[in-house]
């Protein structure tokens, strides 16, 4: 080595970056090489390509309710009559107030995720709107929360009317 | 941070155990990187675990769906092509590092007192490390996969009187099916924990007694380093080469140790042409099929692998340092290599017209070459010291015995004294 | 120093253990072609592999599916959104890959199911030189077709090379072949492109550690020679 006169300090000092350097490499190194595990946990491609979910509105009378499943939780599809139209639009729900309007694209139809924003049971059908059997909120015809524990109305997936009859759920 | 350590160390012994057992853990300074191949196999076994941890997250061991989850594995799963790989060649890496150890083990004659604990313990995780590779490779219940089950699980049926029921219980089915893929699954999962406990005790026995070393005499209470940093650092080191090889095999090379039948899904109403185990089962294979009799080449190729463990006891030499200063053991060493290897091509071949005739050749001078050790190195130990033994061996010999001598009473000496530790009299 | 002289030799050893392995797959494969092995370099270029994948489209998937290939995945090989809606028609995105006939039909004519092509390329041995030999190897005699090199095989003519009579004709065929063998090869291992592209740099990374290291490991043992 070249510099002898003051090879103390120096080679520490080269030691120090050496090493430094090498611990930052083989920390990059370790960091980067968790990821391929971590992503594996992810939803995998044939999960993520189960996004959307088209669901037919043929065939449904005013007043009835189809679930169809969207990602694998339960979507309610609901008909609503004139008369559920108009009271749902004089009203701003309960707890968590919301226009109907915000809530629908077409008034006619209401999409909403059908699971109870309380702790994710399956509300079941009631006449003015869903009953949550597991701690019994209760949700109008605009999927809003009115009484019990849920602190959210029904969450709305996103969807598109791809035709008068036919929507897509979810975004692609 | 003091404080934790010290509360610990009230509880627990931390410090005494990590300096004692790792960071002055007397290492002799001549080891050669000959020596590093026991610590990539661990690193190899810690790589197999995490990677088959993640795998089984996706994996089903369903035989209808277990081929196609691992395609599932390879083309939807996030990086699990990658996973994939590091698995089935970290496979072949395993049985590299070990067969790489056992053959410095037996070169240098590492196996000799006091060490023959560590070579049966070493034994022993090499029967583990079978049974877990064979299980796994059914897993993914390709043609080879599936035959090569079958096969082996039909050698039990060499068992006497038993036979029969024996292979039949193994599968819990008539033929290899849906039972054993179940029960493979579950075992080849199980299995590499009780790998690592028998490391454990391997490792616990190493440092018992000692490193051996190239010269092949007790140096661990004469020349002797620290572990740390000298040895730290070269066990890096050699990883961090390891892995680059190993890289270029799982990105680059990923399907050469896989075979093309594996990639057909299991078929138990066809067998494939020609039938292959895995590369590093073929010297086995080979003797397997040398012998014409179901029995006696189930056998033959248990005691094969089995052998190992007399070495303690057919090595009958006194003279130091394995094949360093033995030409007899080191030109024998070099053969049973050779003999190995051509095992190995016979094994990977169908035993047709001359290889039959040279699988039997070589399987004769697998088990000829243990047999004639015991006389070999008598033989080779009264010529040496006829001819005189160099002054470097006579120096070992003699400080030798003085140091079964010593031994005795340094130990117990250290273990009055656990603090001082054997570490500060190395280099003198 | 020792470590020095003994790095030398460890990666002589570490390359050779390498070979070794290389020595036993060889040997393994080495006895097993029973096909003439033409040298042809696949390339994978995504113009080859769209090719290729229309005539798969147009023609294998009369009897072959591919059932590990779905439509959404074609998009890999550089077909748009627009190409693959098109093609699917009303099959979900997510859909994989099936052939047009139905399994007894092909049972009847043929006297058992095709294989799906999947995997295609990579279970045979020189997977992807046995697609292209297989393909381009067919010959007539009156009126009864014939593969040279796989005799009794119940495939028929698919690409119609046994009718190929002048020189162009038959380059133009063979090049399908190839375009056919191209798209299957990458059926088979999707990843394939990705994970030699993450390898490099995996692959230098792990030398340039090994390097920084090994200058480490240097600086820590002259320790030892100096205390000398």
């Amino acid at each position: 080595m070249k510099d002898d006169d003051n090879p103390p300090i120096d080679e520490d000092r080269r030691d120090f970056i050496l090493n430094t350097a090498t611990s930052v490499v083989a920390g990059a190194g370790i960091a980067t090489a968790c990821w391929p595990f971590i992503s594996s946990m992810n939803p995998s491609a044939d999960v993520l390509s189960k996004a959307t979910s088209e669901a037919s509105l043929k065939g449904l009378k005013p007043g009835e309710v189809k679930t169809v499943a969207w990602q694998g939780k339960p979507v309610f599809i609901l008909r609503r009559t004139k008369k559920q139209i108009t009271s749902m639009e004089t009203s701003d729900g309960g707890k968590d107030p919301q226009a109907d309007s915000e809530r629908v694209q077409n008034p006619d139809w209401l999409i909403v995720v059908g699971l109870c924003t309380h702790l994710g049971c399956v509300p079941s059908r009631k006449k003015d709107g869903w009953f949550c059997p597991c701690h019994g909120s209760v949700y109008d015809n605009s999927g809003r929360i009115l009484t019990g524990p849920a602190p959210r109305n029904l969450d709305l997936p996103p969807y598109e009317f791809v035709s008068s009859d036919k929507i897509i759920i979810g975004k692609a | 941070m003091k404080h934790v350590i010290s509360w610990v160390d009230k509880r627990f012994p931390l410090t005494e155990f990590v300096k004692k057992e790792l960071t002055e853990y007397p290492t002799p300074r001549n080891l050669s990187f000959w020596w590093n191949f026991g610590s990539l196999a661990g690193i190899v076994l810690v790589l197999q675990i995490i990677t088959g941890i993640f795998l089984a997250m996706h994996y089903s061991p369903v035989a209808s769906l277990a081929f196609d989850s691992v395609e599932h594995i390879m083309r939807e799963v996030n990086y699990g092509w990658l996973i994939r790989f590091m698995h089935s060649t970290g496979a072949s890496a395993f049985f590299l590092m070990i067969f790489i150890h056992m053959a410095r083990t037996l070169y240098y004659g590492s196996y000799r007192a006091p060490r023959e604990l560590m070579w049966w313990t070493g034994q022993g995780l090499l029967l583990l490390l079978m049974a877990t590779a064979f299980m796994g490779y059914l897993l993914p219940w390709g043609q080879m996969s599936y035959w090569g089950a079958q096969v082996i699980t039909s050698l039990f049926g060499a068992v006497p009187f038993l036979g029969d029921e024996l292979v039949i219980w193994l599968r819990g089915d008539f033929t290899v099916g849906n039972a054993t893929l179940t029960r493979f699954f579950s075992l080849h999962y199980l299995i590499p924990f009780i790998i690592v406990g028998a490391v454990v005790i391997h490792l616990v026995a190493l440092h018992s007694v000692r490193s051996s070393n190239p010269s092949g005499i007790n140096l661990a209470d004469k020349n002797n380093i620290p572990f740390h940093p000298y040895f730290t650092i070269k066990d890096i080191f050699g990883v961090s080469v390891f892995f680059a090889v190993y890289s270029y095999f799982v990105f680059f090379q990923p399907n050469l140790l896989i075979e093309a039948d594996n990639y057909i899904p299991a078929n138990p109403m066809q067998t494939p042409a020609h039938i292959v185990p895995e590369w590093y089962f073929l010297p086995f294979y080979a003797i397997l099929r040398a012998i014409p009799d179901l029995v006696g080449g189930v056998i033959a190729m248990g005691v094969s692998v089995m052998i190992f463990a007399a070495m303690p006891y057919l090595d009958r030499s006194k003279i130091p340092g394995g094949a360093r200063y033995r030409p007899f053991y080191r030109v024998m060493f070099y053969l049973f290599m050779i003999d190995v290897l051509i095992l190995g091509y016979v094994g990977a071949h169908p035993p047709e017209g001359f290889l039959v005739i040279l699988g039997q050749g070589a399987t004769f001078f697998y088990f000829g070459s243990f047999a004639l050790l015991p006389f070999l190195s008598k033989w080779e130990e009264a010529w040496l010291r006829k001819k005189g033994l160099p002054a470097e061996v006579e120096a070992l010999l003699a400080s030798e015995q003085v140091q079964q001598l010593d031994r005795r009473h340094s130990r117990e000496d250290r273990r009055k004294n656990s603090t001082e530790t054997s570490g500060d009299d190395g280099n003198e | 120093m020792m470590a020095m002289n003994n790095c030398a030799r460890f990666i002589i050893l570490t390359l050779s253990a390498m070979w070794l392995n290389v020595f036993f797959v060889s040997a393994g494969f080495a006895t097993t072609s029973n096909f003439p092995l033409e040298n042809i370099k696949f390339t994978q270029d995504q113009a080859s592999l769209q090719r290729g994948a229309k005539i798969y489209y147009d023609v294998c998937r009369l009897c072959h599916s591919l059932k590990y290939i779905k439509y959404k995945v074609l998009q890999e090989i550089g077909f748009t959104k627009e190409q693959v809606d098109l093609l699917r028609g009303d099959i979900p995105i997510s859909a994989s890959l099936s052939k047009t006939s139905s399994d007894k039909m092909l049972n009847s004519q043929y006297g058992q199911v095709p294989p799906d092509l999947s995997l295609m390329a990579k279970a045979r041995k020189h997977g992807p030189q046995y697609i292209y030999t297989l393909l381009t190897t067919y010959s007539e005699k009156e009126g009864v077709y014939e593969n040279a090199v796989f005799p009794g095989i119940k495939m028929p003519d698919a690409l119609n090379v046994a009718n190929a009579i002048d020189e162009s004709l038959k380059q133009e065929i063979k090049s399908k072949a190839k375009d056919v063998t191209e798209f299957l090869l990458w059926s088979s291992d999707p990843r394939a492109a990705v994970r030699k592209t993450i390898g490099t740099y995996v692959v230098i990374y792990f030398l340039i550690l090994s390097v920084m290291l090994y200058f480490i490991m240097k600086r820590v043992w002259s320790r030892l020679d100096k205390e000398k």
